[in-house]
């Protein structure tokens, strides 16, 4: 493996072949009446044959670039427990409702990069998670899901 | 076109449309002023809640959040050197320096006078193009359409800054995003993995939001980026006589620039403001001298940004064609208020196209009066440190995505999104062909299997049409421009300095 974008190439060959494979499924149809998944194939063949042209051309470039660490000195599992708590949230979103789990995730995240004093936390995450079921909530209607809690 | 220009300032100085144009450009303003949050998710976030007001009014203000975020950006560029916006990259170069050289001042008022000046040139230059174009539009077909539609995609590709290959990859993986869902001929839902919402297709909304929203959060909350705001007094923001002289050509050539630039589908903001300050820089008779803090540097680019926005309202307008990310969104929003886009839409909805045009006229001027004196509230907003900001920032894309629909799924996918948005920026993929491509799939494959149905099963159909074979010669030049010696090798640099950045 050369560099990076050799490395990418590989997924995308993959995704491709993948998508033309599967895409066989609906029925490619003929010429004069394409069916549901003649386009689908022919995207998945452009992604696949673009990955390899795309694979063989790090061959010809200048030597200098080599395979880099992009997670080095990166602060990778804040981006993780950010994630984490994201998905999280989304999960018990109908079950705890709104209010109470927006007040959680932002307490959360309020605390993750930079631990504030827990009084800010605490303010902000009631500011933030109050202020946003009045705007949204109260003022533009949005239908935002009550807990088990009943609020 | 006289009682049509009337038309239009009837519908757009109504109390309620003016406020919705103030609502626009001040978000507009506050998302291209902010670092991270740019007008696509800005516009997505703000869909849902367009729903209850006139098509008119949420177009007015979607229009808003565009050219609204154009003047935004560029007023970080100048004071902390960090691009609001990708359009405002170049006004880094001479506009940060300026504000170094203690002539902030000028060079925010120039950035703001020169917008005003190009928006307004280019809206008129929109008023005189769209009505004339929509009707030779009349005459276009499938075939036509598919070849306009590819053609925007390439360009967009073609133009995009890194490898065109991979820029090409992402056109072709946003065409099968845009595939998934219900096919139309035959009612087969395609590739839903089990979800049954996607049988209605992957949302635009929460696509852009994570590859725009949610993606650009991670990368920054794994490197916490520290704004410095330029300590300085901004003092005199009226750019004196010899800022005139010296910023009048730039103003006007970047006005030219930025509007075709802008009308070519894939065109648009970003590389118009390059390409003005490159021909600056030839025309200069002291080219040495840019990157140092001189205005034609920040006057040209600033110019051309803001009247590509205009430009790029003709395809939309005229062909329901698309020709950027944040068209698109334009065009997800127009459907949405269950207006046909193309070629029909200036006739059958003059209300809807002269309001916003004409909007825009005064947009423009709110603009103006805003950005001057406000510039002091958005350096304020640029203090806000990144640890309190970036938790409102996901919870307003959580709250945008789920209101859309009321589903969490919607969720999901958004997170989903997030993280290849993540990974792509990691692997220096571009987002921009993908979400173009998304929006166009359904419309392309409708015209292809249309085409082909019409051709029985010729492929000859797309080479024998006067219209679409120009298009399809346009479409293989551009593909084959980049393996030539001397374009490969102005590729390369031009890729080169934009990963150094």
């Amino acid at each position: 493996m050369k560099n990076n974008d050799q490395r990418s190439s590989i997924f995308w060959l993959a995704a491709g072949l993948a998508i033309a494979v599967y895409s066989g499924k609906y029925g490619l149809g003929t010429l004069s009446s394409p069916g549901p998944g003649f386009l689908p194939f022919l995207s998945g063949l452009a992604i696949a044959g673009l990955a390899l042209v795309v694979f063989f051309q790090q061959f010809s470039k200048p030597g200098r670039e080599k395979i880099k660490d992009l997670w080095q000195k990166k602060n990778w599992p804040t981006v993780l427990m950010v994630l984490g708590s994201l998905v999280l949230y989304t999960l018990l979103f109908n079950f705890l409702g709104f209010i109470l789990d927006t007040f959680l995730l932002m307490a959360f995240l309020l605390r993750v990069i930079e631990p504030m004093s827990w009084i800010k936390v605490l303010a902000g995450a009631i500011g933030a998670a109050g202020g946003s079921y009045v705007i949204f909530e109260l003022w533009l209607q949005a239908q935002l899901p009550k807990g088990f809690l009943g609020f | 076109m006289f009682s049509n220009v009337l038309l239009g300032f009837q519908v757009a100085l109504q109390p309620m449309n003016l406020f919705f144009c103030f609502i626009g450009v001040l978000i507009g303003t506050l998302v291209g002023v902010l670092p991270g949050l740019g007008p696509v998710a800005a516009m997505s976030l703000l869909l849902p809640s367009t729903f209850h007001v006139s098509p008119v009014s949420a177009i007015i203000m979607l229009a808003g959040i565009y050219y609204g975020a154009m003047y935004g950006g560029s007023t970080t560029s100048i004071l902390v050197n960090i691009p609001g916006e990708a359009a405002s990259v170049v006004t880094c170069l001479d506009g940060y320096q300026m504000a170094r050289k203690g002539r902030a001042g000028p060079a925010l008022g120039i950035a703001a006078f020169g917008s005003f000046i190009a928006g307004t040139l280019s809206i008129i230059g929109l008023m005189f193009l769209a009505p004339p174009l929509a009707e030779g539009a009349l005459k276009f077909g499938p075939p036509e359409y598919f070849c306009l539609m590819l053609l925007g995609l390439i360009i967009l590709t073609f133009l995009a800054g890194g490898s065109m290959p991979k820029a090409l990859i992402m056109a072709a993986f946003g065409l099968f995003l845009g595939l998934i869902g219900m096919d139309i001929m035959t009612a087969t839902p395609r590739f839903n993995f089990g979800l049954y919402f996607l049988n209605d297709g992957v949302g635009l909304v929460p696509v852009v939001m994570g590859l725009f929203g949610i993606s650009e959060v991670l990368l920054n909350v794994e490197a916490v980026i520290k704004t410095d705001v330029f300590k300085t007094k901004i003092k005199g923001l009226l750019p004196n006589l010899q800022d005139w002289k010296d910023s009048a050509w730039p103003i006007i050539r970047g006005s030219v620039i930025g509007f075709f630039l802008g009308i070519l589908p894939g065109g648009g903001a970003v590389i118009s403001s390059f390409v003005s300050y490159a021909v600056e820089k030839k025309v200069s008779r002291h080219p040495e001298k840019f990157g140092t803090g001189v205005i034609e540097g920040v006057a040209g680019p600033e110019s051309a940004n803001n009247a590509a926005t205009g430009g790029a309202f003709i395809p939309l307008f005229t062909l329901g064609i698309p020709s950027n990310a944040v068209t698109a969104m334009l065009l997800g929003a127009l459907v949405i208020y269950g207006m046909q886009p193309g070629p029909m839409l200036i006739s059958q909805h003059p209300d809807l196209f002269w309001g916003a045009v004409t909007s825009m006229y005064i947009g423009n001027i709110m603009l103006l009066v805003l950005n001057l004196p406000l510039i002091g509230l958005w350096v304020k907003i640029l203090k806000i440190p990144y640890p309190v900001l970036f938790p409102l920032i996901l919870l307003f894309c959580l709250i945008g995505v789920y209101s859309l629909n009321n589903n969490t799924g919607e969720i999901g996918l958004m997170l989903f999104f997030g993280v290849v948005g993540y990974l792509m920026k990691k692997f220096n993929y571009e987002a921009a062909p993908l979400v173009l491509a998304l929006v166009l799939g359904p419309m392309m494959e409708n015209a292809l299997r249309q085409a082909l149905i019409m051709s029985n099963g010729g492929a000859g159909i797309f080479f024998t049409r006067p219209i679409s074979l120009v298009i399809m010669l346009v479409v293989l030049t551009l593909l084959v421009l980049p393996l030539l010696p001397w374009v490969k090798k102005k590729r390369e640099i031009v890729a080169e300095m934009a990963e150094d950045e």
